[in-house]
């Protein structure tokens, strides 16, 4: 009986295809004796399409997207005999674990290496698939809201400050005033002619601070409107508080009828704030009706939740859908007069005819046929009621296809290439700039013609991007890039980690995505999002970080520490990429590899190591030395863990520490082969700061970056049919000195965006 | 790439034929047809109408795909024998350390030794689990629960149920979960038994409480939106012709459910949803979570709600914390186990290291938690026998050993009688067979017509069938 041992193989670099070795077979768990050559095909019967996507799991993280080599040897152009790339493909590919790739594989992998590795020239057909995008559960949410319940248009009322507003719900944004976000409460005080040296809010949400040097939140006097207030951000939940007036005299607050009990035989004010982080918009605070629809896969190495591929409906998503339309069609209802802007009791018909031609139009994000225009106003009009009759109208266009999912089909151009409708066009754009439908603008310039042409599409794109709508994206796709999302739910151990709670990685999670939003719209862009000196913090997260000077739960803009910068200081990027009870170097490494340089990993070889056990009396460091001394762990690991050491200075949960079990750590790190594995250089790093500034001078940062941005645009993995667009969109990212607002217009004015396959 | 062209041309022929007489099965014709009026149970209270008829005999009501993560304690990679295979001959043959937790069901289930998932990636986790239920290499096929959810499942209310237990957390990839309705992809399974309640047993569910005619206005719209269905399938011809025909598909299934009209063919379960807690990714409760999905799951059958049900707990390199499970075994506050950190052993099995004697602990767990699967299924009558007689329930993992990963082996039971298609109490031993003659000989036993499965068309493995 034999047994499967870990390969020992010569360093890396030398394992080009042509190095025939010959290894042992995988050997059964067990007593069953593996297959080992049983059922390959031969020269002519590989599938390409099976193969390109072996190609990309297996061979890609070596040889390159396109074949043009890396850590193994360019691909591109072979010219040898089929039979026998099939043969070294068999016996040796991938070097680390030749199991991964029996069977059909190797004369799969053949065919596509063979058949040009799927790469297109610069002057060939348009790359990007004919593709129906179902809309993610964001998107349906987003647009519901936008469709049904769009938030009251703010009057804008010029204003110099916020007593100039109503105070009590808006404040003077950019001279404007504009409706307080939910979760911003203002307290009011009105002194009624008497004066005071300070008055200020104690409360549950800030430990009933008894002076304002203690944290209590004070409120300014505005002369003009002749009272005091505050404007203070609060997370949703009940909280009790007192005005202090003169840091002496603690009363109830004369403007909130809410009291209780303090258990002292006297009144607190009672305060309730509940948004579920609805923001602005309309409609139930929170109605977000697609959050209860199945999860959206994400394939391996696409790591957002739009990828139209995987976006497929089941019977789950049917029943889903059709509840979300109930709920949102009832309450739509309630504004019938919003809706339906005609008398259907003098004209039932046409008044069908015309809430459906205008409401479909924005549903549908396209005009309706003429044979849609009938089925819809007749289901308006063949119910009891017109009421009842919007309602089915309302609920069979939510569940059509022809809302829940985005087109990308196009239609034939007349020059023998396929191109989006104009139409199509304005919804491409709107889901790429914003995540929802098109606004009527968009919608218009459609049908005048304007997006016929990349300077009619670019104007749009540019105003676009100056709705906040625009920010909020960008703030999503960061948290998706970087693999934040969950880490307000992070399994943190208790035992080693007894200050984490929820609110802070719930915190951090707002920290990133503020860095993000800000470093794009205000600030130097990509390269910002790197080199931060500053973030994002509110009182607590100030605390946990050691930021002084920052209270209260409001975020405000803060320096960071000398150990941090940019995203990769993040505490929701340090935590998310540790384990429960430590940090994690290799997690670490591979992030900064696959998020941050595109550069993918294959298969783990069998019996690679688990996590070595916590040992208080080693550095975390000592512990994973056996990935570097053992050469079949080295092979990837060595890409990995002296980049994912250099994070140490991190504990699990984000924290910045000197020493770990009483040892000082040594954080030094090495970022080698950052323009591709197998390109051999080195550069070594102490701090995270000298980390982001190795990254911000690379090249292969800055095209992943682009590919990031790409994938999240396209909803779809890049092929290498997709390279060379890409080359024109990254020198345009790069002509722009890296603004990431420039990096979208041009992926959205590239002939891949418009056209089609 | 069109997915649909890797499907084995025989099941394209299945599907066509079973397109055009789609219509016209009537629910009530169904659940009469599935015998269920018997049921009664300590959680029941069963209005059924109809009169039950008998079980086709030699034929699986039902099966369930019991998934958990990270395989068990196989053979090491220096040559310990594996805690989890069973020895001896067919008839005469003994349990092992993990699999000594069926010893009351070993008479009820069949034993495998010796079955392989064949070499193509083999040593990985995400290799495992694109095939373990597809037997396709890379998961470039459709799974064995989804072939038979829209052949021989079809005519149920639901065709399909596939429940997890935070087998989504961490957004996990897509190839972390085991349904494949066609090539390459994979769909999400409900990790919430509050909507999986909901979506059998609330007021939307075809487990509904009341009875009486269809509700005419759920009529019109999924009349108007499979109009709208057939418009676009009709403009597009084979663009998205995949997408479009498992949405067409669902939307039939659910337009069947709305026009038999909440028939009450069950009171809501006794399920424990207070006890899975507001936090559906808390570890702390992830045994309460997967007890009541289980709950739901045996319920919804008993119901006659469906006939193809997936279970996955977790997800592979599954980053649950085992040791935070409140009164088991693996129990300590003061450590965090993680089940694919368990599974990473070491090169042999040393009862002094705490990965091995975990995982040994945890592999342990997840067989009682299939055990229990196993009594919920006993302790119903079904005809002249129990739901467990009548169903199939395969337990299943992506890999073997955890700490090599290979897809050798592979760890497999299979429990219940399937209505006397399979003679259960029995070890079967192979030399290195494909499973996928396995999930064809499942397939067979459900009534599918299925001549082979996966791509190495493997027919049904000898000795399974009785």
């Amino acid at each position: 009986m034999t047994v499967a041992r870990p390969l020992v193989l010569p360093w890396p670099r030398l394992v080009g295809p042509l190095l025939a070795i010959l290894l042992a077979a995988p050997i059964a768990c067990g007593d069953a004796e593996a297959e080992t050559d049983g059922d390959g095909l031969g020269v002519g019967e590989g599938d390409v399409a099976r193969g390109a996507a072996l190609y990309r799991e297996l061979c890609a993280a070596c040889h390159g997207l396109a074949g043009e080599g890396g850590l193994g040897t360019p691909l591109a152009g072979w010219s040898r005999p089929e039979d026998e790339l099939i043969h070294i493909i068999d016996e040796t590919m991938p070097p680390q674990n030749t199991a991964v790739c029996t069977g059909a594989c190797p004369a799969d992998v053949a065919a596509y290496i063979l058949g040009g590795l799927g790469g297109a020239s610069c002057e060939g057909e348009p790359t990007s698939p004919r593709q129906l995008r179902l809309l993610t559960r964001r998107e349906y949410n987003n647009t519901v809201r936008d469709l049904l319940f769009p938030a009251p248009l703010s009057e804008g009322a010029p204003c110099k400050a916020d007593a100039e507003c109503d105070l009590s719900s808006e404040s003077c944004v950019a001279d404007l005033c504009a409706a307080d976000p939910c979760g911003r409460h203002t307290f009011v005080f009105d002194p009624e002619g008497a004066s005071y040296q300070s008055v200020h809010v104690a409360g549950s949400f800030n430990n009933w601070a008894g002076t304002i040097a203690e944290g209590g939140w004070p409120l300014t006097y505005d002369a003009a409107a002749g009272v005091y207030y505050a404007k203070q951000e609060l997370a949703e939940g009940s909280y009790t508080y007192k005005l202090v007036l003169d840091e002496s005299t603690w009363i109830t607050d004369p403007q909130n009828p809410n009291t209780e009990p303090d258990g002292f035989g006297g009144e607190n004010s009672l305060l309730e704030i509940a948004c579920d982080g609805g923001g602005a918009g309309g409609g139930p605070p929170g109605f977000e009706p697609a959050s209860s629809f199945p999860v959206e896969s994400r394939p391996k190495g696409y790591g957002y939740d739009n990828n139209a591929a995987a976006g497929i409906v089941t019977a789950v998503h049917v029943e889903e859908q059709l509840r979300a339309a109930r709920e949102v069609a009832t309450l739509a209802l309630e504004n019938l007069d919003a809706l339906v802007p005609c008398d259907p009791a003098a004209d039932a018909e046409g008044c069908a005819r015309d809430f459906v031609t205008t409401f479909g139009r924005r549903a549908f994000r396209r005009p309706l046929s003429p044979a849609e225009v009938d089925k819809y106003a007749g289901l308006v009009i063949g119910e009891a009621s017109f009421d009842a009759g919007v309602s089915v109208a309302l609920q069979v266009m939510l569940a059509s296809p022809y809302f829940l999912y985005r087109s990308e089909i196009g239609e034939d151009a007349g020059d023998g290439t396929i191109a989006l409708t104009p139409y199509e066009v304005a919804s491409a754009l709107s889901y790429a700039f914003w995540g929802t439908m098109p606004d009527d603008a968009l919608l218009d310039a459609a049908e005048s013609g304007l997006l016929g042409s990349a300077e009619g599409i670019e104007s749009e794109a540019r105003r676009l991007l100056e709705d906040p709508r625009a920010r909020a994206l960008i703030g999503v796709f960061g948290s998706q890039w970087l693999g934040v999302e969950g880490i307000a739910g992070a399994d943190k151990s208790a035992v080693a980690f007894p200050e984490w709670e929820p609110a802070i990685g719930a915190a951090m999670a707002e920290e990133t995505r503020l860095l993000v939003e800000h470093a794009i719209f205000e600030g130097g862009g990509f390269d910002e999002l790197l080199s931060a000196d500053y973030t994002f913090v509110n009182g607590p997260l100030a605390a946990f970080y050691g930021i002084a000077g920052v209270e209260g739960d409001a975020f405000v803009q803060a320096p960071l520490p000398g150990e941090r910068a940019g995203i990769l200081g993040q505490g929701a990027l340090l935590a998310s990429f540790a384990h429960s009870d430590q940090s994690s170097p290799v997690r670490r490494g591979v992030m900064v590899r696959e998020r941050l340089l595109c550069q993918q990993f294959g298969t783990p070889p069998p019996a690679a190591g688990g996590v070595p056990d916590v040992d208080p009396n080693a550095t975390t460091r000592e512990r994973f030395r056996q990935h570097s001394a053992d050469q079949s762990c080295a092979l990837c690991h060595t890409f990995i863990d002296e980049l994912g050491f250099g994070f140490e200075r991190f504990d699990g949960i984000g924290r910045y520490r000197e020493s770990e079990n009483g040892q000082a750590i040594d954080a030094s790190g090495d970022l080698s082969d950052v323009e591709g594995m197998g390109s051999g250089t080195h550069a070594p790093f102490g701090t995270i700061p000298e980390l982001a500034a190795i990254l911000a001078g690379s090249q292969a940062v800055h095209t992943c970056f682009s590919r990031q941005v790409f994938r999240f645009t396209m909803g779809y993995l890049e092929t290498p049919a997709d390279l060379c667009a890409l080359q024109g969109i990254d020198q345009r990212f790069a002509a722009a000195g890296y603004d990431v607002r420039e990096l979208l217009v041009a992926i959205v004015t590239s002939p891949n965006f418009l056209r089609r396959r | 790439m069109n997915d649909r062209d890797l499907r084995p041309s025989s099941l394209l022929r299945q599907r066509r034929a079973l397109e055009r007489r789609a219509a016209g099965f009537g629910r009530r014709r169904l659940l009469q047809g599935l015998g269920l009026a018997a049921i009664a149970g300590p959680f029941l209270n069963l209005a059924l109408r109809g009169r039950p008829a008998a079980a086709a005999a030699g034929k699986a009501q039902r099966v369930i795909f019991f998934y958990f993560p990270d395989g068990v304690v196989g053979q090491s990679q220096d040559g310990d024998p594996s805690q989890w295979h069973a020895s001896g001959s067919e008839s005469d043959f003994s349990l092992s350390p993990i699999l000594d937790v069926l010893a009351p069901r070993k008479a009820d289930c069949l034993f495998f030794n010796g079955l392989s998932m064949g070499p193509a990636d083999s040593g990985s986790h995400p290799g495992g689990a694109k095939k373990l239920l597809t037997a396709v290499d890379g998961g470039f096929g459709e799974s064995i629960d989804q072939v038979l959810a829209r052949t021989v499942g079809a005519d149920a209310p639901y065709r399909h149920l596939y429940l997890g237990a935070m087998a989504n957390q961490n957004n996990a990839s897509g190839d972390k979960h085991i349904s494949y309705p066609s090539a390459g992809v994979t769909i999400t399974p409900e990790d919430d038994p509050r909507k999986a309640f909901e979506l059998l047993f609330g007021n939307g569910g075809g487990g509904g409480g009341g009875g009486g005619a269809p509700d005419p206005t759920k009529v019109t719209v999924i009349d108007g939106v499979l109009g709208d269905m057939e418009a676009m399938r009709s403009q597009l011809g084979d663009l998205e012709k995949s997408k479009l025909d498992l949405h067409l598909e669902a939307l039939r299934e659910v337009e069947k459910r709305i026009k038999a009209g909440p028939t009450g063919t069950c009171d809501d379960p006794a399920v424990d949803l207070d006890a899975i807690g507001d936090d559906l990714y808390d570890p702390g409760h992830f045994p309460a979570i997967l007890r009541a999905q289980t709950d739901l799951l045996v319920q919804a059958m008993a119901c006659g709600l469906s006939r193809v049900g997936v279970l996955q707990s977790s997800n592979h390199t599954s980053e649950l914390i085992m040791s935070r499970f409140p009164g088991t075994e693996m129990y300590d506050p003061n450590y965090d186990m993680r089940s694919h950190q368990a599974s990473h052993y070491g090169s042999k099995h040393d009862p002094q290291k705490r990965e091995y004697s975990d995982y040994l602990k945890q592999r342990r767990w997840w067989v009682e938690q299939y055990l229990y699967l196993l009594d919920q299924l006993a302790a119903r009558p079904d005809g002249d026998g129990t739901m467990l007689d009548s169903s199939l329930v395969l337990l299943c993992t992506e890999v073997c050993d955890g700490n090599t990963h290979l897809h050798d082996d592979m760890p497999l039971v299979l429990g219940g009688r399937g209505g006397g298609a399979v003679s259960p109490g029995r070890l079967l031993s192979y030399g290195g067979d494909r499973h996928a003659g396995l999930l064809c000989a499942i397939g067979q036993a459900m009534g599918a017509d299925l001549q082979g499965f996966g791509d190495t068309n493997t027919p049904a493995l000898g000795g399974v069938l009785s």
